[in-house]
């Protein structure tokens, strides 16, 4: 379904970055979005700058390292950041023609869990201990819809049975405890897709589990994607994952988007130097072909992040205009684009020195 | 499924090792957890060793009980040809000093209290290799080995970030001059970027100071790229014991088979449905009979349930424990079809690597 997408997309218009061109509106359009913590220094923002869009149905996927800001800013959409420390100093999030940024405090517990839903790395910690999967599947849907306890105890059987989760009578009324990871990953599932939600963000939702769990967890979504029409956010470390399921891919690092367009694009032909030293970091399937590329050093802290583009201390190919100024999200080919001074580097830094 | 005649190059070697934690229930009956159960292997000296499976399997167990880190409840270690077990006080503090592990949150296993010169000074201490000015300069030179600056010496684990924190533990577990090492999850709590820098360092040291490597690990890939020859768990057992390539070109155990099916393939446009495992892996307390791994085998019969397979032998030195390995074998599922890069990422990966090669020494090749 990835591939249909993209060969659509370019077909359509040489625009997709620029959705406001696109025939039909994206669900969720963020434009320059900049969260900052309390404390930190000056310009250092956690997320800056990021834009990004996912269309109706769709997958666009978030990818990146820890620190990057992929976790914040899902946060930040969903309006779970913590205030402080955490604020949005800048940008716009328009999901069905609203602002989520300005909505208050109510509009947004209305949206959450019904219209937009979330699930997280780490299911045991996000389900409370003390209640059946039934009663916290069913709860909200109370919350949300108007319907009795033993209507909302129907939707829910029906939702264990749609996440595949075998005895679903029996498992109704289970405790978490009584689940392995895999089966309550399918719970935080259940329970949000309950209200059938335009856009799910799935945040490292494989990451704790077995490779052959995972796999079940990743059909799975999509199987459930393809049957609801639900876009999906999802943030993730993991290349091949994203791979496998994106229809779009933004790759962050430090807090901006570097590279962003359809999948293929990004890994037929990948412009950042970071995405490319990510991509020669992960080991191949095939049979071993010499060292691996790396990526030299670590993240910076803060305090020492670069005012440009904040990979140069990294990056092989940087130099002082690099350090100095921030590149601009520049389009290399429609729909594809990267925050790099030097792309494509094979013209800009294709003669060895 | 006896031991591998124990040739001159085999450096450590189980024995049928069992591993049975018992948590003995003062109202309800015990339940005992079979975490490794009847495990033989030989490890040849020089080479990288994988010990792959999912959680639950036994392998991290495995791993210490190669190193009498804990006791087994069954079986014997061999290191050298000698039983490990055996091993009076003094004699196994002189073969911990062979025979080291790297953890997998380094963090935890470096205490918060001391400052990382004094870490890595510890067991250099412990074993009277140096002291004064000499143990300080074989904490640098150790220190500059993994790639830490020297000057941090006095800092705290605290101060450093994951991947730098590994290195310290790579560098305590070096400062002994070991023989072997037992990677548990070396690089699993890394960022990507972070890990291919330490399994470069990794296979650096081995080379240099002619290591025997054992990783214990979950990422296949990780497996494919390190090692030489790798084990496959599964509840406790081996179910599958072969060269590298040949494991990942041609799996012969379906256990095996279902492994490599779930990787995700890095390559979007050749997406491809996937025949996935059902259910979970059960639970150690209470394993399956016969073959273990009958519950979720899409090639299941009769027999499975009822005979226990040995870990027979199979072409080119491989073993695999599954009582139909010679029909399912061409059944066509497994190997895992990799594409290559594609022209324009083969390109700039190039380019990069070229442009990071001068990054690393700057001097000797900017004009």
């Amino acid at each position: 379904m990835g591939r249909e997408a993209v060969r659509q997309t370019s077909a359509e218009i040489h625009q997709i970055g620029n959705d406001a061109v696109t025939s039909e509106p994206p669900l969720l359009n963020v434009q320059g979005l900049s969260v900052r913590f309390d404390g930190a220094p000056k310009g250092v923002n956690v997320v800056d700058d990021v834009s990004f869009s996912v269309r109706k149905g769709k997958t666009l996927c978030i990818v990146g390292e820890s620190g990057c800001g992929k976790s914040v800013t899902s946060l930040a959409l969903m309006g779970l950041l913590p205030t402080p420390p955490a604020r949005i100093v800048a940008g716009s999030a328009t999901f069905d023609g609203r602002d989520l940024l300005t909505l208050t405090e109510r509009e947004r517990a209305d949206l959450r869990g019904d219209r937009m839903a979330m699930i997280f790395q780490e299911p045991m910690t996000s389900l409370n201990p003390a209640f059946t999967i039934g009663d916290q599947i069913a709860e909200g849907i109370v919350r949300h819809r108007k319907v009795s306890k033993a209507e909302a105890m129907e939707r829910a059987l029906d939702m264990v049975k749609k996440v595949r989760i075998p005895a679903p009578e029996k498992r109704l009324r289970a405790y978490p405890h009584e689940m392995s990871g895999g089966m309550r990953q399918r719970v935080m599932i259940a329970m949000a897709l309950a209200n059938d939600p335009e856009l799910l963000i799935a945040d490292e939702p494989t990451t704790a589990l077995d490779v052959t769990i995972q796999a079940q967890i990743l059909t799975l979504i999509q199987r459930l994607q393809e049957e609801t029409g639900t876009a999906m956010i999802l943030i993730t470390h993991d290349l091949g994952v994203v791979a496998e399921v994106a229809d779009e891919v933004a790759v962050m690092y430090a807090g901006h988007v570097v590279e962003s367009g359809p999948v293929e694009a990004i890994f037929e032909d990948p412009q950042h130097p970071y995405t490319i030293g990510l991509m020669g970091s992960v080991p191949s399937l095939g049979r071993r072909q010499g060292r691996l590329a790396t990526i030299r050093g670590t993240v910076p802290p803060a305090e020492l992040m670069p005012k440009g583009c904040r990979f140069t201390p990294r990056c092989p190919f940087s130099d002082a205009r690099c350090a100095n100024e921030l590149p601009p999200l520049g389009e290399i080919r429609p729909g594809h684009l990267a925050r790099c001074w030097y792309a494509p580097l094979e013209q800009k830094r294709g003669a060895v020195a | 499924m006896n031991a591998t005649a124990t040739t001159g190059d085999v450096i450590l070697e189980g024995v049928d090792l069992k591993k049975h934690f018992g948590s003995g229930g003062l109202l309800s009956s015990p339940t005992v957890v079979r975490a490794v159960d009847g495990v033989s292997l030989d490890i040849r000296r020089g080479e990288t060793f994988a010990i792959v499976g999912e959680s639950g399997c036994g392998k991290s167990t495995l791993g210490r009980l190669l190193l009498r880190l804990i006791e087994p409840t069954a079986g014997d270690v061999l290191y050298e040809g000698r039983s490990i077990l055996t091993l009076s006080k003094s004699e196994l503090r002189k073969l911990r000093r062979e025979l080291q592990i790297i953890f997998q949150d380094p963090y935890a296993s470096l205490n918060p209290r001391m400052n990382v010169g004094d870490i890595i000074a510890e067991p250099i201490w412990l074993h009277n290799l140096a002291s004064g000015s000499a143990k300080r300069d074989r904490v640098a030179d150790l220190m500059r080995t993994v790639g830490l600056l020297p000057t941090h010496a006095d800092r705290y684990p605290h101060e450093f970030s994951g991947g730098q924190r590994q290195r310290i533990g790579i560098a305590r577990a070096l400062a002994g001059d070991p023989k072997l090492i037992v990677g548990d999850e070396p690089v699993s709590a890394l960022d990507v970027s972070i890990q291919a820098q330490i399994i470069n360092l990794l296979e650096d040291l081995k080379d240099r100071f002619g290591l025997t490597l054992v990783i214990v690990a979950h990422d296949l890939a990780v497996i494919r790229h390190m090692s030489d020859r790798v084990a496959v768990m599964y509840l406790g057992e081996i179910m599958e014991l072969s060269e590298t390539d040949a494991l990942f070109d041609n799996p012969l155990h379906p256990y095996t088979q279902a492994l490599l099916a779930a990787i995700p393939i890095p390559s979007p446009s050749n997406r491809q449905p996937k025949v996935l495992l059902q259910g979970d892996v059960p639970s150690p307390a209470a394993p399956p009979s016969g073959c273990r791994f009958h519950t979720r085998c899409p090639h299941a019969r009769p027999v499975c349930k009822e005979q226990h397979p040995a870990l027979e032998a199979a072409p080119d030195g491989r073993r695999v424990a599954c009582h139909f390995w010679r029909e399912i074998q061409g059944a066509g599922a497994g190997s895992i079809s990799a594409p290559p890069p594609s022209a324009a990422l083969a390109k700039r990966l190039a380019l990069y690597q070229t442009w990071r090669e001068r990054q690393d020494k700057p001097v000797a090749t900017s004009p």
